[in-house]
């Protein structure tokens, strides 16, 4: 194994005698450095960045920058939603809130003004009950005053005639109204 | 020269299996360290063309992916959105919201570019497919037509290079210059009179050791990846030498998934330490700005 690694030692050793052989002097020489083998292989990198950067770099990053400012917009207008909805939520429960003040008010006032308009026409009804009433009262004592005064009328000429047929002598006025004052006291005595 | 030498020391014992097997049909030779040349006037290699191809299969997939952008994603442009905002994610918990999106076309082409040259250096062929060559004196010598981009130093080297000029300007930039070198030399901690100037020397000297750390940095960078692409190519080149030709994909079937998981591990390596080191010479100026 030992002797394998030393040959292959001294393999690898006449490589780098072949490459300095090959190349210019100086300790890079075995690995074929060379500066104009150097310079072109700059060349190519360049090349490469230069590729690189136009046709990957860019575009690539300028379309992830793109989506990246949707994604923020996108979070934003998310935001901006949200942040009109609470408003929009706070200003209709606000409404509500205020029309349910204002309904309430309403009620209340409703409520007084039904009362008091219940209490006057309550009043206004007694009021005519009672004048009814008055009216009934003085139009039936009216009534009944008549009524007495043709039952009145009735007794005393009764009264009269019967007398008159009972003694069989014509009365005068004096005696008509002297018996039927007399009937009239005895009966509403 | 330590870390020289352990690479040197794993790339040995990663290669003697191959060694082992190659002693018995005499064909096969260690992966050079380097990417062979493919062109006497140009500075193209096998792993330059690999490059080529890691660079045509990206611009491709981003051409596909971003063909017909939808604000709702659907296939390859999904696809692509979900490995770009996971790696963005990934980095920005780690460097903060203002440096990622400062440096995530830095460590984004890192990582997607060390991902794709890592899963192309495993296809079928990488390595395989090539041609002989034949020096003076007779000796033949195969070149494969490709070879994983980043098991060649000279790419890792590249990406190291570039890490370290952009971490400089960004460091400096984000700091500022007196705050740059306040940073690395300046005493920290709450010290007054006396005791202030007698730490002067001390961070100085600290700021020194600071300095060699943070230039050896991009050397450990370059060193690391290629180390482990180069050492895992190498486990797959020699594995295969274990069976007939027939059969020869059957021994490094399993290493074929291990070297999977090693091409992710490794570009997420190269990108978490470079966004590391960045964190930590820009971490006051990013406390400022947060």
């Amino acid at each position: 194994m030992i002797s394998l690694i030393a040959d292959s030692a001294t393999q690898i050793i006449a490589a780098s005698d072949a490459g300095a052989a090959t190349s210019e002097g100086g300790p890079l020489a075995p690995f074929g450095w060379h500066p104009w083998y150097f310079l072109a292989q700059l060349i190519n990198f360049f090349l490469v960045i230069f590729v690189l950067k136009k046709f990957a770099f860019g575009p690539i990053q300028e379309i992830l920058e793109q989506r990246r400012n949707r994604i923020a917009e996108g979070e934003e207008k998310l935001k901006r939603i949200e942040r009109q909805l609470a408003e929009s939520e706070e200003t209709t429960a606000a409404a509500i809130a205020k029309a349910n003040e204002d309904a309430q008010r309403l009620i209340t006032e409703a409520k007084e003004s039904a009362a008091a308009l219940s209490e006057s026409k309550a009043q206004e009804a007694v009021a005519q009950a009672q004048l009814i009433l008055s009216k009934a009262e003085a139009a039936a004592k009216a009534e009944r005053a008549q009524i007495a005064s043709e039952l009145k009328k009735e007794f005393g000429r009764l009264v009269t005639s019967t007398t008159a047929q009972v003694t069989g002598k014509v009365l005068t006025d004096d005696d008509q109204s002297r018996i039927n004052q007399e009937a009239l006291a005895k009966v509403e005595s | 020269m330590f870390r020289r030498t352990t690479i040197t020391t794993t790339l040995a014992a990663l290669g003697s299996i191959g060694t082992a097997a190659a002693a018995g049909d005499g064909e096969h030779h260690a992966l050079p360290l380097y990417a062979p040349k493919l062109s006497e006037f140009l500075p193209i290699s096998n792993s330059t063309i690999a490059v080529w191809i890691a660079v045509g299969l990206i611009v491709l997939f981003c051409k596909a992916a971003t063909k017909e952008m939808k604000l709702i994603p659907t296939g390859l442009q999904n696809f692509a959105e979900w490995m770009i905002e996971t790696l963005y994610d990934f980095l920005e918990g780690l460097l903060g919201k203002h440096l990622t999106s400062r440096t995530f076309w830095f460590f984004g082409s890192i990582f997607f570019f060390i991902l794709t040259t890592n899963y192309l250096g495993l296809l079928p062929g990488v390595g395989t497919i090539g041609w002989n060559k034949v020096d003076a004196e007779g000796h033949a010598e195969f070149i494969p037509l490709l070879r994983g981009g980043n098991a060649d130093l000279n790419m890792t080297s590249a990406m190291a290079f570039t890490f370290a000029i952009l971490w400089f300007y960004w460091a400096i930039t984000e700091n500022g210059m007196k705050n740059f070198l306040a940073h690395i030399f300046a005493p920290k901690g709450d010290f007054k009179g006396g005791l202030l100037l007698a730490m002067i020397p001390v961070f100085l000297f600290v700021g020194v050791l600071e300095v060699i750390s943070i230039l050896i940095r991009p050397v450990a960078l370059k060193f690391r990846l290629f180390g482990n692409i180069y050492g895992g190519e190498q486990t797959l080149e020699s594995l295969m030498t274990l069976a007939p030709k027939w059969l020869a994909f059957l021994p490094a079937l399993p290493f074929y998934f291990v070297e999977l998981l090693v091409g992710f591990v490794q570009a997420l390596v190269f990108t978490l330490l470079c966004a590391i080191f960045l964190k930590l010479i820009c971490d006051h100026g990013d406390e400022a700005h947060h």
